[in-house]
């Protein structure tokens, strides 16, 4: 093997990768799990100009600009972010694509971190745009150049299909040169470039026949891995990670000919009529919806799917045997399932917890003690909804949690209800969607609705690895540029704006049940910034066995150095804080009702970090 | 070669995503094809985290079919608890003593498992450690985890001249040393333990 061209990477790394080598000049994104990182490599390419918008609606209009200009462009998000960017898209798409582009959506089909789990090869299909699906690094970071080809070849913008798992795996990867790709300046043709009808008449037949072309061009066949059996009657079509999980089991499968589709819209009809016509069955292995089966099914083409393989999670090696083994494909040696079925032993889950120095962790614990309803957010804050907290009651998608109050108090209102409605929302979610809910109350809410809005503006977009926001530059330098939260409500027309320190817990908690109590809007800006991006290093605390009490209060605040333990001479358990993890933030000292947790003489701070 | 099927649990911030790197950078640089994976889950903050390595001739998927470990490294005890079920019967693990309790036994609504660790200890071919205590007496107890794999080492057909290589291309400048030295500390240690 020569491997002086070989790298391991992750599918994140080669999908940059394959972007880099095909002169890609601009990458934007907005961070979301599972494809962060595909912006955060591309940001090593000096030859890309990469950044992250401000939501993804941005970034594709950025990439949108960047390819009318004549470069090659990429756009990575979540799978949900193609919601925020799919108006955009649904008009561009009708536009003949200059410079090559692909945009990245990074789907997770059993939700490892997202709200949903949608399949975004049919949002790919409704915005007419071919749909790449890769398997490996090598394979992410050869479509990611394929796409841009296609992509500039057939006039379209083109979507990679990239998972969690993808996103995630390493494997190496054969690399090579970059080379330039860079097309004339924009040509000023506002018939291909004006979306306004008439001129949209003719671009509705402009995206069928690209599709049609492209679907009987060997451009359709050339991705797919065809390895046809003697004698087999099944054919097996299967893609991306799933292939792979396949080859696992296939030793215990009966022959069987299999189809690796590199394409999975739109389909080579004719290729796959004439290959499909030669079996007298057909079985298709997919995640999520069926996808591919629905699209042979229109075709014509007998075959069965989802009917063996779950509709909703990951296929892993083991799923795939089961449903082989339902469908009659496995080996004879194979054909019950092994009796040592294992029953999964309990093992207590572990979510994940606010850090050490949260300043996220006072606020629920107030909301918590005022048993007041909540609507929460997207964002590390999200955590206030699981245990000991459970301070929040709804939680839909980035930027939702003002409109949904707002509704929430009309309807009260003219039900004839007047329930105190609080907001939580963090400083990136408010600039990515969550300013048109805010602007969208005053001339809305009624002097008698009350809504108390907590702004957490901890200066960093944190739960997505604290990358920076329009609030980072105010914690960085004086003369960094950025966007004052205060200021900005302010000049949304709100009165009420108050800047609080949450780690003053008792005049904070104050504040926020006064709020509560009192009928109209208030919009209170929590001003800490995250724990794990903005050390905190201050002495640690101790707590004294003998004026502990063993309330518990400060456990609650679910600190991960708290816990009760047994201490010698003591009959009871008595909280403790493990040195080790303490930041010194103060706040289970200020909670306990007995001043039992203080700072010990010449306390050290904690050099980890 | 028949493959080999390593995998690593731990939590958020431990700095596994790092570790899968390093063994698949050594491997590879012995020649091998590898595949490896990590899963975070819902962001990182203290969640269980895990990664899986597999090494050999030709890697199909990432993914260890159940059953078919064969290296566990606990960065966390009870988190290694979770993969018990995953490994071989004849399979090696590596402890770290160091325990983290979630939020169910903070709010000791559960016991943390001790026994349940103990009898897996038990069963297996294994070795238990305070690898956090080790790493800071060879300089920085980040290199805990690479101190961890010096452990398992012994029953992995990659030299140490591989390894090293590995940890110059994984590890930044200044952090480099330490972790060489913590790999070799893991290494002895496996041995005086007779867990080789
Ligand atoms: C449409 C969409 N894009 C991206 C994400 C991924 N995501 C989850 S939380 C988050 C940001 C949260 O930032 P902020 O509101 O500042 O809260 P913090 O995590 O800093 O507390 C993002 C981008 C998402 N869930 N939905
Ligand atoms: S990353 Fe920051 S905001 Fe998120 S839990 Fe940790 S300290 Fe809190
Ligand atoms: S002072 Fe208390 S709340 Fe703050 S980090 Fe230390 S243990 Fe946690
Ligand atoms: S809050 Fe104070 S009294 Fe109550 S358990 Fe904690 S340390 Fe003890």
């Amino acid at each position: 093997m020569d491997k002086r061209n070989q790298q391991i990477m992750t599918g994140n790394q080669a999908v940059a990768r394959g972007f880099y080598e095909a002169g890609g000049l601009v990458a934007a994104s907005y961070p979301g799990s599972p494809t962060v990182e595909i912006l955060e490599s591309a940001q090593q390419y000096p030859e890309v100009d990469a950044q992250f918008s401000t939501n993804e609606k941005v970034a594709l209009e950025t990439a949108i600009g960047a390819s009318f200009a004549g470069v090659r462009a990429l756009a990575s998000m979540k799978h949900v972010g193609v919601n925020i960017a799919a108006d955009p898209l649904m008009t561009f798409t009708q536009t003949p694509v200059r410079g090559g582009f692909v945009l990245v959506s990074g789907d997770d089909p059993g939700m490892h971190s997202s709200q949903n789990e949608q399949d975004n090869r049919n949002l790919a299909k409704f915005a007419n745009m071919a749909v790449l699906v890769p398997g490996d690094s090598q394979e992410a970071k050869d479509y990611t150049k394929t796409a841009l080809e296609i992509s500039e070849k057939y006039a379209m913008p083109v979507m990679l299909q990239i998972t969690s798992r993808i996103c995630h795996s390493r494997c190496l990867v054969e690399t090579s040169e970059r080379e330039e790709a860079i097309q004339d300046e924009f040509p000023r043709n506002v018939p291909s470039y004006a979306m306004i009808p008439p001129n949209t008449f003719d671009k509705q037949y402009a995206m069928k026949e690209r599709l049609e072309k492209l679907s009987s061009h060997n451009d359709a066949i050339r991705m797919n891995a065809l390895k046809e059996e003697d004698g087999a009657d099944t054919l097996i079509v299967t893609t991306g990670l799933t292939y792979y999980n396949f080859k696992e089991v296939e030793e215990k499968i009966k022959p069987v000919s299999i189809l690796k589709l590199g394409m999975v819209y739109p389909l080579p009809e004719q290729w796959l009529k004439g290959l499909a016509d030669k079996y007298k069955n057909v079985l298709v292995i997919e995640e999520m919806t069926p996808f591919i089966e629905n699209e042979l099914k229109l075709m014509g083409i007998t075959c069965k799917g989802k009917e063996y393989f779950s509709f909703t999670g990951e296929l892993q090696s083991e799923d795939i045997l089961e449903g082989l083994r339902e469908a009659g494909l496995t080996k004879e040696e194979f054909a019950v399932r092994s009796s040592d079925d294992k029953t999964e032993k309990h093992v207590t889950p572990r979510p994940p917890l606010f850090c050490p120095g949260c300043p996220h962790r006072p606020v629920f614990d107030i909301l918590k003690k005022s048993k007041v309803m909540v609507n929460n957010d997207i964002g590390c804050y999200s955590m206030g909804l699981f245990p000991p907290f459970e301070a929040a009651h709804s939680l839909i998608s980035m930027g939702a949690t003002l409109g949904i109050s707002t509704g929430m108090l009309k309807a009260n209102r003219k039900a004839g209800r007047n329930t105190p409605l609080v907001s939580v929302i963090g400083d990136g979610t408010f600039f990515h969607s969550g300013m048109p809910g805010m602007v969208n109350l005053i001339n809305t809410l009624h002097p008698e609705d009350n809504l108390t809005i907590l702004l957490l503006d901890n200066g960093t977009t944190a739960m997505t690895g604290g990358q920076k926001n329009a609030s980072t530059g105010k914690r960085l330098s004086e003369e960094e540029k950025h966007v004052d939260i205060p200021q900005l409500v302010k000049a949304m027309g709100i009165e009420d704006v108050q800047v609080l320190d949450q780690f003053r817990y008792k005049e904070t908690s104050e504040v926020v049940k006064k709020a509560i109590k009192t009928p109209g809007l208030s919009v209170l800006v929590m001003s800490r910034p995250c724990a794990l991006h903005f050390k905190i290093k201050e002495p640690v605390f101790q707590v004294d066995p003998d004026v502990c009490i063993a309330c518990r209060t400060c456990i609650r605040t679910n600190c991960p150095p708290l816990r009760m333990k047994e201490y010698e001479g003591q009959e009871k358990l008595k909280s403790s804080i493990d040195p080790s993890m303490c930041v010194g933030c103060s706040i289970c000292a200020q909670v306990c009702p007995v001043d039992a947790i203080k700072r010990p003489e010449g306390g050290k701070r904690n050099e980890n970090d | 070669m028949k493959t080999i099927n390593v995998m690593i649990a731990g939590i958020g911030g431990q700095g596994l995503v790092m570790t899968t790197e390093f063994i698949c950078q050594a491997a590879f640089l012995e020649g091998y094809d590898i595949k490896s994976n990590d899963v975070i889950g819902l962001a990182q903050r203290g969640g269980r985290v895990w990664g899986s390595v597999r090494i050999g001739e030709k890697i199909q998927s990432p993914n260890i079919p159940e059953g078919e470990g064969d290296l566990l490294l606990g960065i966390e005890p009870m988190e290694a608890l979770r993969w018990q079920e995953s490994m071989k019967s004849e399979a090696k693990m590596v402890l770290n003593r160091h325990l983290v309790y979630p939020t169910n036994v903070q709010q000791e609504q559960e016991a943390y498992p001790q026994d349940e660790i103990q009898h897996m200890l038990e069963s297996f071919d294994s070795l238990e450690l305070d690898a956090l205590m080790e790493a800071r007496k060879c300089g920085n107890e980040k290199a805990a985890n690479t101190l961890m794999v010096g452990c398992v080492s012994h029953f992995l057909p990659i030299s140490e001249e591989s390894w090293m290589e590995a940890i110059r291309r994984t590890y930044p400048e200044k952090v480099r040393e330490v972790n060489e030295k913590a790999w070799k500390k893991g290494r002895d240690l496996a041995k005086e333990a007779e867990f080789i």
